[in-house]
């Protein structure tokens, strides 16, 4: 196999994965990078360390009385699974859809919305619309059980066209309150029990109760709406079916896309002032988004395939989500193969990185790309990759030394050692300059416990940061 | 032919994260003073909330023992716990992986057990049993094997290995000495209970994976009465099951909890809460999305079994019913009905 298919196949699981082990690159490769991607999308296996693991040894990662533990649950789903974009694009709505604990509480609640994420992330985009509209946590995070049909909220309705389909500048303040009213009945079941609870953050008498959805016809306004264009007596599936129409929503869940798989792009709210850093990227995905009758997975697919995708040009100019980051450092040191109460300091990082899963800083859930780096967030990286890559005593890290140090080990030059070394970290790419420092080290000292300190180093690089 | 029959009897239990109530409980030990001895493993491991709660039937509170720590009388991550015929209380710890015994007030009385997979070694024991001469059977469960040991802790003997032929187990969980001696184990991981000789012998197995009535999915404990029917708490599938000595379905309960006296107090104290609990409907049709998973179904629906971790009997016919993730105890008493 030659090197550069290696590589092109390390780019691919970075982006539409969380990285991969040399040896998951080898089996990906012998398949070949088409079939890879055919199998990201439409993954034949799903197996990963599995509910009935984590409920048993992990209690609160199952009764998730607290964020928290729905935040484990799903951590441990991603540092095991073998259907990785399945998950990266769960981390990918969750950015966008960005929902949260300060006003939701009830974890299971949080673990459910990402759970549909995850098992319907690739529908075509109205079908994910509709779901998020249906969704217990999101109906609470954007107050949509108090948009009745005598007195509107336009909160849902605002972020809907806002922040999770078209865009600022393609509608109007009218175009919201009628999008609002056809939403209107659109809650959850129990409204006033939960919200007590929920204000009380109360788990008596027996743990948290998850919200379901709940349509209530007698609070829906039935009278004629005119929204964009169109004039009709709306509901929400009839509101969403009109924004998956505009030219608007294709460039801009296009674009996010772009900005998630391919290049960071500048914070969403610079997007009506700054070009796309690739207009000619984001029509071939819009295209494709119209023609495939908005199927997410068609879109990914094109992606996927592109030359703007696999150009060298774009390999590690992405800066890993504190999340990725964290998961792909745990998915190779090989940790968890059971739930352990080493999980809670672990999955706790991310927040010290910048990124409390479950918990983001707005609606507009977390700028991403460099603002996840400054000196604080970069120290935590560092340090995270750092210690789990120098602890031997995890199967992962164990592993990758001895095959560093097997074949030929004592004749290897320094060069060929950092080499394996980068080789054994995914296939993993350095520049020159940071290739020197990594030379310069072990050459000075060529043991097998050089070697531990010179993989602790490589995760330690610049380009560690990147995917 | 006379068959039993559960009926429900009450609930008790409230969340609490210290002293009265229960925080992710993992057992109940009916003892002969009387008396509940329910370990609690806690959240997140245990920063606060491990403990033994110790109360009745009437939900008459007498205190905790056995804290977060790892030095004498002190437990991590307890696991299960079971009455000696001495009258001490022991409690695996899944964590420590040992075995630690009290007496009924909680004092501490002794210890045993180290981390390994060697002879008498445990790696994560989490179900106990004593038998009539007062040694006792533990679920080694990542060694997936029983050990028996005197209630000192000397090894005696073990049997089983990883697998799923006969006599195997992957991660026993909760087990029980039978009035006739034999011993039944809910071999979590294949999907079926297995009956066992005293000595260890296989004996035979029950159940198939799935989630039709006698079929099981990831069994978490057995009960076994006089005339060897089964009381099993079927984890996976969020129900119990009363399995006649043949193995097949006698009753399948999803559960039927109510307010605990502990809840009633809270509720009486609380005004708000309870006057909006009064107006919702607990019990609702929920939608389609869910796909029917019992797990989901309980996470949603209160009054359901939900992680039903334990089954225990006593001697006036009770049958208890221990649900991690609700934190309580759901009762039930065995009738005879016929059939």
């Amino acid at each position: 196999m030659a090197q550069s298919d290696i590589k092109l196949i390390a780019h691919l699981m970075r982006r539409a994965g969380f990285g991969a082990t040399r040896g998951e690159l080898d089996a990906y490769a012998a398949k070949g990078y088409e079939a890879t991607v055919e199998d990201l999308l439409n993954p034949p296996d799903t197996e990963w360390l599995g509910d009935d693991m984590v409920r048993r040894f992990d209690l609160e990662a199952s009764g998730m009385i607290n964020a928290p533990g729905s935040s484990r649950n799903w951590v441990y789903r991603m540092i095991t699974t073998n259907a990785p974009l399945l998950d990266k694009m769960a981390l990918f709505w969750h950015g966008i859809f960005a929902t949260g604990v300060p006003k939701v509480i009830n974890g299971r609640v949080l673990y459910d919305q990402i759970n549909t994420f995850r098992r319907h992330g690739m529908e075509s985009f109205d079908s994910i619309l509709v779901r998020l509209a249906q969704d217990p946590a999101m109906i609470v995070w954007l107050d949509n059980q108090e948009n009745h049909s005598h007195a509107i909220n336009e909160n849902w309705a605002r972020e809907l066209l806002e922040l999770f389909s078209m865009g600022v500048g393609n509608y109007t303040e009218d175009d919201i309150k009628e999008c609002a009213r056809a939403f209107t009945g659109w809650t959850i079941g129990n409204t006033e029990y939960m919200m007590v609870r929920s204000q009380r953050d109360s788990d008596w008498p027996y743990g948290r109760i998850a919200y379901h959805f709940d349509y209530r016809p007698e609070d829906h306004d039935e009278g004629e709406k005119t929204f964009l264009g169109h004039r009709g007596n709306f509901n929400g599936e009839d509101i969403i079916d009109i924004i998956c129409q505009q030219e608007s929503t294709a460039r801009f869940i296009s674009r996010h896309l772009y900005h998630y798989f391919v290049a960071d792009e500048p914070a969403v709210p610079a997007w009506p002032y700054t070009p796309p850093r690739d207009p000619e990227a984001i029509e071939t995905l819009a295209q494709a988004y119209f023609e495939s009758g908005y199927d997410i997975r068609t879109v990914l697919r094109v992606l996927f395939n592109s030359d703007f995708f696999k150009s060298e040009d774009v390999r590690y100019k992405k800066v890993k989500g504190p999340a990725e980051y964290l998961v792909g450092v745990l998915r190779m040191t090989g940790e968890f193969d059971m739930p352990r109460r080493e999980m809670i300091p672990r999955y706790r990082q991310t927040s010290w990185m910048g990124q409390e899963l479950s918990n983001p800083p707005s609606v507009e859930g977390w700028h991403e790309g460099v603002e996840w780096i400054d000196t604080g967030t970069l120290i935590e990286r560092i340090n995270f990759a750092s210690e789990q890559f120098g602890d031997t005593d995890k199967p992962g890290v164990r592993e990758m030394i001895d095959s560093i140090c097997g074949d030929g080990f004592d004749g290897l030059s320094a060069e060929q050692l950092v080499d394996r070394c980068l080789d054994e970290l995914g296939a993993f790419t350095v520049d020159d300059e940071t290739r020197d420092v990594l030379i310069r080290y072990i050459a000075a000292d060529h043991s097998r416990e050089n070697v531990e300190n010179l993989l602790r180093l490589s995760a330690s690089t610049r380009e560690f940061q990147l995917a | 032919m006379h068959r039993p029959m559960l009926e429900y009897s009450h609930t008790i239990g409230i969340v609490a994260m210290e002293g009265r109530g229960f925080e992710y409980p993992t057992d109940t030990v009916p003892a002969r003073n009387g008396r509940m001895y329910v370990p609690n493993r806690s959240r997140d491991f245990g920063e606060r909330g491990v403990r033994v709660t110790v109360l009745d039937l009437d939900s008459e509170y007498y205190g905790t023992f056995g804290y977060l720590g790892d030095g004498e009388g002190q437990l991590a991550s307890p696991t299960c716990a079971a009455e000696s015929r001495e009258g001490l209380i022991y409690v695996a710890d899944d964590f420590t992986h040992r075995i630690s015994a009290f007496d009924y007030d909680g004092g501490f009385a002794h210890r045993w057990g180290a981390h390994g997979s060697g002879e008498g070694e445990l790696n994560g024991p989490s179900g106990l049993a004593f038998d009539e001469h007062d040694d006792v059977y533990v679920a080694d469960t990542h060694n997936s094997r029983i050990q028996k040991f005197t209630s000192a802790g000397d090894f005696l003997f073990t049997f089983g290995s990883p697998g799923i032929s006969e006599g195997q187990f992957r991660m026993p969980w909760g087990l029980t000495v039978a009035p006739d001696g034999d011993i039944y184990v809910a071999d979590w991981g294949n999907d079926r209970i297995q009956r066992f000789s005293p000595e260890g012998e296989f004996v035979t197995a029950y159940g198939t994976t799935g989630r039709s009535d006698g079929q099981l999915r990831r069994p978490s404990g057995v009960a076994v009465d006089e005339r060897g029917y089964m009381y099993v708490s079927d984890w996976g599938n969020e129900r119990v099951q009363v399995l006649d000595s043949g193995g097949l379905p006698v009753q399948v309960l999803r559960g039927e909890a109510t307010l605990s006296r502990w809840a009633s107090d809270f509720m009486a104290t609380n005004r708000e809460e309870a006057a909006a609990r009064a107006t919702a409907n607990l019990k609702p049709d929920l939608p389609d999305v869910y796909g029917g998973d019992p797990h989901t179904e309980s996470a949603h629906v209160e009054s359901l079994f939900w992680a039903p971790v334990s089954i225990k009997l006593d001697d006036a016919g009770r049958v208890y019913v221990t649900e991690a993730n609700r934190h309580r105890i759901q009762i039930y008493r065995r009738a005879s009905s016929f059939a």
